[in-house]
């Protein structure tokens, strides 16, 4: 009999996964599909052209994750692209952010001088902030009935003497920062419209907001935690975000976990208000210690679970859990580099493709991504969407064949609910906005693209199980967060029933494939297995 | 320097403003023995909340309408009601629809209860459990209402146990409460309300109450806030809703400048200020515009940040990073007033005739895509093509600001953003107007035939009348980042300014706007607590 029964081989179960084996248990990972991964996955969509089918950029993955699973030695090979981001504008402006502070400061001070002074300083706040607030991520949120357990008041005590060291201007900085509208932070920053969205875009991605809704820099800064340059992550695996989950799994079957593709969980059983196993679809029942579910909440408490084993209050907060995702992803099989018109006449074609290497953003100015945002909040998918880009073949050469390129695309806003249709029928439409937005940039596109892969938010909750959508596992409002994730009470991977927990981006820090949020659970669930 | 000759030339505190809020900390200050001046620039005493004759005949609280937030404790303290405050109370809201229906939610509690069921069965039992929790919530935040914000960076015990004081308070809270609360400071208007009910005109018609006097829109994060801060009225305090002055807003000005003269305050009008006196980092006095002087141990401005700071006090006499901080102060004014003149009283199509339900508030608030739609305009910088509107008719309640047959007509607008993306208030103003009145006509077809004159007070008009920097009603937004601890300035949130004995008193400071008189007691406590401390010196 295994002791913990793991639901789902997502990057965060996995992590659960690997500790809870390190640990000396015996823990089953349950994976529906035929592959490990969830929504971390390489995918061939069209023949001879591989795409990291959802998110395109890894995390990154904490350090010490990586370094307690020894990802490299179980076959990850991370790519870190010169270029974080490269942003033309339509009228041919650009500027490209590298992870060499000099070479970002360079571009910048060709649109302004003034923002080339001022992305330094962010820079160096970014990393000063993040000093503090990355122990936040593998922080338990505490517990808010009675007084904190002594190993709570000990960490918070020191990630607060962290926070005192940032000096009394800076802490107040932070505390106003994070409920703010994320264009009203970036806008104390800079005046260049193109800098302020690209910068403001980590504080919107994936989510139902637009760059004008409060709390946005508080996604921001989350993320910054993890990786503190401005412009976010740009690292892919070689051989797409599939070969990230394969080192994970790799890494906890090493460590003695046993991993089983091809078992869908029915349902989680639950007796005298304990878990006590699953039973998959087939009709097969296995009994465990513990069940760990990596699954979102939403589909772990309404859908695993009979509900009456819930209080009806529980039930109804985990209805009113917002989880309806934005984002829509689309992949391209093209026929040779595309060709950006802002960077039509600069340098050669390998300066090019380098500018080109990391992430590429559309969305020139505030205004732009609000009103792609607009759309989201009447049932529409924006007219002209806001587009997170790579091309993750121009630095791994296993990803198509050679002289063609595969483009990743991830596209906001597509609402999972449309007023009009339904995703079946207006998926064509979608991807017609995006390859024409995308036209406006790199005209000769459209000509090359020889297979594309289009995923609705209706797809990413049919396909790879995240209900509404969302590729958090549920909203990154303020409500939403620490403690409140996924809500009060219930924020510490601990479900209302005994030795039922969660392991998912639904739980304490949830954004991105860091990790943390399997990492931190399997804490938790170690402690109340020893108990 | 002129001294000034009707008195012995010195006082213990000059008050810049004759706001409500400085008017209530002048009352306090004299009645723990100062000698007070409050120096007000217009000819009226009550800031935002005055009452002008604009039209012959007609009365009109020109910017603030309604009441409901005044604390109770300085009614009680100040003795209000025996100078003369009345408040009558404002019947219910009207919202009609452009369906034809409309949704009347009176004071009355079981005809409330019955048109809502109307509606929804299941949001009239909602409804009860909705005003349950939230009467449980706004006794969680009466207390903060009551307090000089702490300082989280410090070490200060004192500030700790504040701050403890609140993490217990919120411990003790029952399960669903406390949910409420985390639900309320951070969701937004929209999204909290989507859990409680389901009839969509009623939704929006509450979280109309949320986006009130901010740059925000229904689906904004922040605004359920908002809302508490409003339903507060509706629960707490001596007349549990909201309510009409006799007289107008002014009155309540006039009431509490009563009290204050009682107590030995001298007010003068028409004494605008030009300066605030800084001597060695430390205030000491103001120079009038006439270039007249009064000297003072404490001074107290009951203006905004951006004129007591950048105007007043002047940018040389700050450090840097302070002046940073106030001009990252947001104000974003995103309404505007129109007052009209009716030669009799509209007709609403949804329920005809001079009924009930136009004595208490009519809301132009439809559907909820309606206002947020309203909030998209704003954003990109013009005014809302069909704006959310509250409206009055102050003349039904109270007669006398009226000709007999005649009524006034209040109507709160919203969004007018102070920055337009094109052309000028100056340049827009009458159409504005004519925006308010055809929408209103679009429920009201007789609206046009009545009016026999009309008040367009732009945003704009609201900063050069009112002396409110981009016409916002709270003198700065009501988002999140800045409330309680970080308002107006982080750091500086206890009403006291890096210039020695210079105070702030106004909606700028905790807990913020509306007719509430809370900044101006809180403010003048706290000075009289560092007299005694000897920090005034």
């Amino acid at each position: 009999m295994p002791d913990v029964l793991i639901i789902g081989a997502g990057h965060n179960a996995l992590v659960t996964a690997f500790y809870l084996a390190k640990a000396g248990l015996k823990p089953l990972v349950l994976e529906r599909s035929a592959s490990v991964g969830g929504a971390a996955v390489t995918d061939e969509f069209y023949r001879g052209f591989k795409c990291s089918t959802l998110a395109h950029a890894a995390g990154p993955v904490l350090a010490e994750i990586a370094h307690d699973m020894r990802l490299e030695r179980n076959g990850l090979e991370m790519i870190e692209p010169v270029a974080r981001v490269f942003a033309p504008a339509p009228d041919g402006s650009w500027f490209a952010l590298y992870s060499d502070l000099a070479r970002s400061v360079e571009s910048i001070a060709r649109l302004s001088p003034k923002d080339a002074q001022r992305y330094g300083e962010l820079d160096k706040t970014l990393k000063k902030i993040s000093g503090v607030t990355r122990h936040l991520l593998s922080l338990t949120p505490p517990s808010i009935d009675g007084a904190p357990s002594r190993e709570d008041a000990w960490k918070l005590l020191k990630t607060g003497r962290g926070f005192r060291k940032l000096g009394r201007q800076q802490m107040f900085q932070v505390l106003r920062w994070g409920p703010m509208a994320v264009a009203d932070f970036v806008a104390e920053w800079f005046e260049t419209d193109l800098l302020r969205a690209a910068i403001a875009a980590r504080g919107i991605f994936g989510t139902a907001m637009g760059p004008w809704s409060a709390g946005s820099t508080a996604v921001m800064l989350l993320r910054a935690a993890a990786d503190p340059h401005p412009g976010g992550v740009s690292a892919f695996p070689r051989g797409g975000m599939g070969a990230l989950t394969a080192a994970m799994a790799a890494a906890a079957r090493a460590a003695g976990a046993e991993i089983r593709t091809g078992a869908e969980v029915r349902q989680i059983g639950v007796k005298n208000g304990v878990a006590t196993g699953v039973t998959l679809t087939s009709g097969e029942e296995i009994q465990a210690r513990a069940v760990v579910s990596g699954a979102d909440p939403r589909r772990t408490y309404l859908k695993l679970v009979d509900p009456v084993h819930f209080e009806p209050a529980f039930v109804v907060k985990m209805r009113n859990y917002r989880s309806a995702g934005t984002i829509a992803k689309v992949n391209l099989a093209l026929d040779g580099v595309p060709e950006f018109s802002a960077l039509g006449s600069y340098g050669s074609g390998a300066d090019r493709n380098q500018a080109m290497s990391g992430r590429i953003h559309i969305g020139p100015g505030i205004d732009y991504l609000e009103r792609a945002f607009d759309a989201s909040k009447y049932g529409e998918f924006s007219p002209h969407p806001y587009l997170d880009i790579s091309i993750p073949s121009l630095s791994d050469s296993t990803l198509a064949p050679v002289g063609k390129h595969v483009m990743s695309i991830c596209a906001q806003y597509a609402p999972y609910k449309l007023k009009d249709g339904d995703w079946n029928t207006q998926r064509g439409n979608l991807a017609d906005a995006i390859i024409r937005t995308l036209a406006i940039y790199a005209p000769r596109l459209p000509e090359m693209i020889l297979g594309k892969q289009i995923i609705t938010p209706l797809d990413l909750e049919e396909k790879y199980g995240l209900t509404g959508g969302h590729p958090y596992h549920g909203e990154l409002a303020l409500d939403q967060l620490f403690t409140m994730r996924p809500v009060l009470e219930f924020g510490r991977y601990r479900a209302p029933i005994k030795n039922l927990f969660l392991c998912g981006s639904g739980t304490h820090p949830g954004t991105g494939v860091t990790g943390a949020s399997g990492a931190n659970a399997a804490r938790e669930i170690l402690k109340d297995l020893r108990k | 320097m002129t001294l000034n000759t009707n008195s012995n030339g010195k006082y213990d505190a000059i008050i810049i403003g004759g706001g409500h809020n400085g008017l209530v900390a002048a009352a306090y200050l004299a009645r723990a023995g100062k000698k007070v001046l409050v120096l007000e620039r217009r000819y009226v005493l009550g800031g935002a909340a005055v009452t002008e004759e604009i039209i012959p005949g007609f009365k009109f609280s020109v910017c603030s309408y309604v009441v409901s937030l005044l604390r109770p404790e300085i009614i009680r303290e100040l003795d209000l009601p025996r100078h003369g405050l009345e408040i009558l109370p404002l019947d219910g809201t009207f919202t009609p629809m452009h369906s034809g229906d409309y949704l009347w939610r009176m004071d009355d509690h079981g005809k409330s209860r019955r048109e809502i069921a109307r509606h929804s069965k299941l949001d009239a039992e909602a409804y009860e459990e909705f005003g349950k929790a939230m009467h449980q919530l706004c006794k969680f935040v009466k207390p903060i209402m009551n307090m000089v914000p702490p300082d989280p960076t410090s070490l200060n015990p004192k500030d700790w146990s504040k701050l403890l004081f609140l993490g217990k308070r919120f411990q003790q809270l029952p399960r669903e409460d406390r949910y409420n609360i985390v639900q309320l400071m951070t969701m937004s208007a929209a999204d909290f309300l989507d859990q409680w009910f389901e009839t969509d005109v009623l939704k929006a018609t509450m979280s109309a109450s949320g986006i009130i006097g901010t740059f925000l829109g229904i689906r904004s994060p922040g605004t359920a806030y908002v809302l508490l801060h409003h339903y507060m009225g509706e629960i707490d305090g001596a007349f549990r809703a909201w309510g009409l002055p006799r007289g107008g807003t002014g009155a309540i000005s006039n009431s509490i400048a009563a009290a204050a003269r009682e107590a030995g305050v001298e007010i003068r009008t028409e004494t605008p200020v030009a300066k605030i006196l800084v001597k060695n980092g430390k205030a000491t006095g103001v120079a009038l515009e006439n270039g007249d002087e009064f000297h003072a141990q404490v001074i107290s401005s009951c203006c905004d940040p951006n004129l007591t700071f950048l105007k007043f006090v002047g940018r040389e006499n700050l450090p840097d990073d302070f002046v940073t901080e106030v001009m990252r102060y947001k104000y974003r004014g995103s309404s505007g007033k129109v007052n009209m003149a009716l030669d009799g009283l509209p007709d609403f199509k949804a329920l005809p005739g001079v009924g009930r339900h136009l004595r208490g508030a009519v809301s132009i608030s439809p559907s909820m895509e309606y206002m947020e739609r309203a909030y998209d305009d704003a954003k990109y910088g013009r005014f809302s093509r069909r704006p959310y509107i509250d409206i009055v008719f102050p003349s039904l309640t109270d007669p006398s600001v009226a000709p007999p047959g005649k009524h006034t007509m209040s109507c709160f607008v919203q969004y007018a953003p102070y920055e337009l993306s094109e052309g000028t208030w100056d340049e827009k103003r009458e159409a504005f107007g004519d925006t308010v009145v055809e929408t209103i006509s679009e429920h009201a077809p007789n609206l046009k035939s009545l009016i026999v004159g009309r008040q367009v007070l732009t945003p704009l008009d609201i900063e050069r009348e009112f002396g409110l920097t981009e016409g916002n009603i709270f003198q700065g937004e009501l988002s999140l980042e800045q409330l309680f601890f970080l308002r107006p300035v982080a750091g500086w949130a206890r009403y006291n300014t890096p210039i020695k004995n210079l105070y702030l008193c106004g909606s700028a400071t905790h807990p913020g706007g509306g007719i509430m008189g809370a900044p101006g007691r809180l403010a003048a406590l706290k000075m009289l607590a560092d007299w005694k401390k000897g920090v005034v010196a």
